[in-house]
């Protein structure tokens, strides 16, 4: 057992860890990066293979080694996940996201009182913990800015300071300045999607992604390949943190990532204040690093499962959960589709960023009076490709149109001409929190380094999801129907188990009695432990993919950490 | 619609017409001296695609003994049935697929298929008094059916249903993931569907287009070398 000192350790060096490793060692700060699994390189990523990285998830971590449990309810018994949506490398998801950037809409920050001013209290389902931010959109403007230009963003602004601007996404909140860089190029589904969406009177417009549509700080444009979401990028063109951030943090000298590292426990003292993190080594050895700030960056699971693994005879219910609010108010996107065949055209959609090529956000947020409608909150509607990815494999798991069975001839003759000639929308609903919704610790599954897994109690199946769900499948029917489209069919929906961008468990708030850290994703019970990512989000902050807030959210911290914290280490406020 | 979309409407009949006398022409050319560039933009459709021995495609013995294979040969066919310019599963090498994956990569489902396999020819000479592979096609259907919906009785673990799925899984893995893995024998799968491989560029111009991407040959992992030191 060794023990290494330092100025800040940082678990988990993706979407959040990478920002907060590049900006505090460039302030002098010595900091150490752990991360479980390796540091890849863009030479890794060619050439692409839709087996190994999408159907086999050689980007994602192994279930069988780190599964994740989850149960409809407290009753039943949780079973492993087939599947793991997040990172296991340096770089975190952003190495094979599909690379959506959204700012939350200006009054998502407060949907709590926005929802009580336009609907009246009782339209918030009484089982529901919808709250408001402990932070307004003004506050996090200036750190989205800086995230969209430092790691390359395309799209077009469609509210520049005010103005509204066709083409653009014009629900969006005022920016300060236009993108870094211009849209992505269209497809034919794009362009399908476009036209029908306008017939009808909405907002179609390209989605911001974080790939660079021209050259970028030295890094290639997109080629269009089509292999991105489940994919790292062959060219470099996707703005991960393993060609952004973590060449910065290299540059400063004050930085060393350590791969291979699965932390086990942050440690404490009996002040109150956490003293460092104890990890398993690549060969299995087990390390200690002291360090006078503790960042966790992993993702959901792991910052829960860290506190709660972390507990002592000072902190029983784990670090940080003085609130008792730890492992709480877990949430998902769930992501029903509809699909669209054409018989006089091809679509190719296995062309370009695979991911929410096109978007509507007509049906997000409280963008549309929900007067009357039985639900409150929305969905962004897409057009894109099953699964997020374009290739045959991922098509194959789509459900086939209602009469037309799974294999077989007819599987045959649909599959043969559907593959080249679908689009797929998606409607990425933003579910509410629920307190009963939660990640603890599984008592009868373990992982490969003997700790419990992370157990998921969820089921999206409640009254107002449900009828938001039927909503917007009748929205995307009609613009599958204005595309032009003969053939449009709904897919059936999953049990209820949670869908994409798991977010909550460790919820920021204004008051240590009923959240777990501050805004700066500082900790109330000990303020040299920061916990950032979308574990702290209080609300899904729209039908909007979560890593732009994540890493808007990350900038701050670092600013808050260097220009305030280091001078004088204790509580922000 | 309004009048540009009839427009393009008309262009497009003609084009379909301009295709099907580049099919026509590309079948001519092949078989005297070679394909002509505009045959050769056509090489992607099932038409054209090399005729194949049944012998290359079965190819087994990293798991499966011969018994299972041939009961998985007549499965997987079933699943993705040939026809007339279009590969089935056992043309397109699914069961070396396969094979090669209970072998490798899924060797933790060995088992899994060892007592599906072994529940499957149970069930099949309880209810029709033969194995899988014996039995005609229209049966082999009612036998896959059966496993789908759960009705086949005498399965524990595997169930029934979980069986069909993985074996329709692995399926479309053999038709669909690129070659090198032991499947989707000389793009076989790809061809049909329009599917051009792990290409590693589209233009502007590909991703406007309303035709089927011609543009390029497919690209196979162990192609993809050589187009990328040519340029291509």
């Amino acid at each position: 057992m060794a023990t290494t000192k330092t100025d800040a350790v940082i678990v988990g060096v993706g979407a959040a860890g990478g920002i907060l490793a590049a900006e505090l060692a460039k302030s002098g700060m010595k900091v150490i990066g752990l991360e479980r699994g390796p540091r890849l390189k863009t030479a890794d990523f060619e050439p692409h293979d839709e087996l190994r990285y999408f159907q086999r998830q050689d980007l994602r971590p192994d279930p069988k080694r780190q599964p994740v449990t989850w149960r409809p309810n407290p009753n039943a018994r949780a079973h492993p996940l087939s599947s793991l949506n997040y990172g296991n490398q340096a770089g975190g998801g952003t190495v094979h996201y599909g690379t959506l950037s959204w700012r939350m809409h200006a009054d998502d920050f407060r949907p709590r009182s926005q929802t009580v001013e336009r609907y009246g209290a009782s339209a918030i389902p009484a089982d529901s913990s919808l709250v408001d931010w402990p932070l307004s959109y003004a506050d996090l403007e200036r750190f989205y800015d800086q995230a969209e230009y430092e790691l390359g963003v395309s799209g077009k602004a469609g509210n520049l300071q005010g103005r509204k601007i066709d083409g653009g996404n014009v629900f969006e909140a005022p920016r300060s300045r236009e993108y870094p860089l211009p849209p992505l190029l269209m497809d034919q589904s794009g362009i399908l999607f476009d036209e029908a969406a306008r017939k009808l009177g909405y907002h179609p417009f390209s989605s911001p992604r974080a790939i660079v549509s021209q050259t970028y700080n030295g890094r290639p444009a997109c080629t269009y390949c089509g292999f991105c979401q489940a994919f790292g990028c062959h060219v470099g063109a996707k703005s991960s943190i393993l060609v952004t951030k973590l060449p910065e943090a290299d540059a400063t000298g004050n930085f060393s990532l350590i791969t291979g590292a699965m932390a086990y426990r942050v440690n404490s003292d009996a002040s109150g204040k956490v003293t460092g993190v104890s990890y398993y080594g690549p060969g299995g050895t087990d390390e200690t690093i002291e360090a006078e700030l503790v960042i966790l960056t992993t993702f959901i699971y792991d910052n829960v499962r860290l506190l709660m693994l972390s507990r002592t005879d000072k902190h029983p219910n784990g670090l940080a959960n003085t609130s008792g609010e730890l492992g709480k108010h877990l949430m998902a996107h769930m992501m029903p589709n509809v699909f669209a065949t054409f018989d006089d055209r091809y679509i190719n959609n296995f062309m370009g960023p695979s991911a929410q090529k096109h978007t509507v956000d007509d049906f997000n947020a409280d963008n549309f009076d929900h007067g009357g409608l039985g639900f409150i909150r929305g969905a962004q509607i897409s057009i894109g490709t099953p699964n997020l990815e374009g290739g045959p494999i991922a098509a194959s798991t789509a459900a086939p149109p209602p009469g037309v069975p799974r294999w077989g001839a007819a599987y045959r003759d649909f599959f043969s001409h559907f593959y080249a000639r679908h689009g797929v929308m998606v409607a990425q609903t933003e579910n509410l929190p629920y307190p009963d919704q939660v990640i603890d610790l599984d008592p009868n599954v373990r992982d490969a380094f003997g700790l419990p897994a992370p157990r998921l109690t969820y089921d999206f199946r409640r009254p107002n999801e449900l009828k938001r769900i039927e909503f917007m499948q009748a929205k995307m029917e009609e613009i599958g129907r204005a595309m032009g489209s003969p053939h449009v069919w709904r897919t059936p929906l999953p049990p209820g188990v949670p869908g994409a961008h798991h977010e909550g468990g460790t919820r920021m708030g204004s008051d240590p009695k009923t959240s777990v850290v501050n805004r700066y994703g500082q900790s109330w019970d000990h303020p040299n432990l920061f916990v950032i990512g979308s574990s702290t989000f209080p609300t899904m902050g729209a039908g909007f993919n979560p890593t732009l807030t994540i890493q808007a959210l990350a900038y701050l911290s670092a600013d808050a950490i260097v220009s305030r914290y280091k001078k004088n280490p204790g509580a922000l406020l | 619609m309004n009048k540009p979309d009839d427009k393009k409407h008309d262009d497009k009949k003609h084009d379909e017409t301009r295709r099907a006398f580049l099919i026509g022409a590309a079948l001519g050319a092949a078989a005297s001296t070679g394909l002509a560039p505009e045959a050769h933009a056509q090489s992607h459709d099932a038409a054209m695609a090399p005729a194949h021995t049944m012998a290359a495609s079965d190819a087994h013995g990293a798991f499966l003994n011969d018994e299972d294979a041939a009961t998985m040969t007549a499965f997987t066919e079933r699943l993705w049935p040939a026809a007339p310019g279009k590969p089935g599963a056992t043309e397109a090498g699914v069961l070396n697929y396969i094979d090669l994956a209970l072998a490798g990569a899924y060797a933790d489902q060995q088992d899994f298929y060892r007592r599906g396999l072994a529940q499957l020819d149970a069930y099949c000479r309880s209810a029709h008094g033969k194995p899988f592979a014996q039995l005609g096609a229209a049966q082999q259907d009612e036998v896959i059916r059966a496993l789908e919906q759960g009705k086949a009785t005498g399965f524990t673990w595997p169930t029934a249903p979980a069986f069909f799925n993985t074996v329709r899984t692995h399926t479309m893995e053999g038709l669909f993931a690129d070659p090198i893995y032991g499947g989707n024998k000389n793009f076989a799968g790809w061809r049909q569907i329009g599917f051009p491989g792990a290409q590693p560029l589209f233009s502007d111009a590909d991703m406007q287009s309303r035709e089927a991407f011609t543009r390029a040959p497919i690209v196979g992992l162990q192609s993809r070398g050589d187009l990328l030191v040519k340029g291509g």
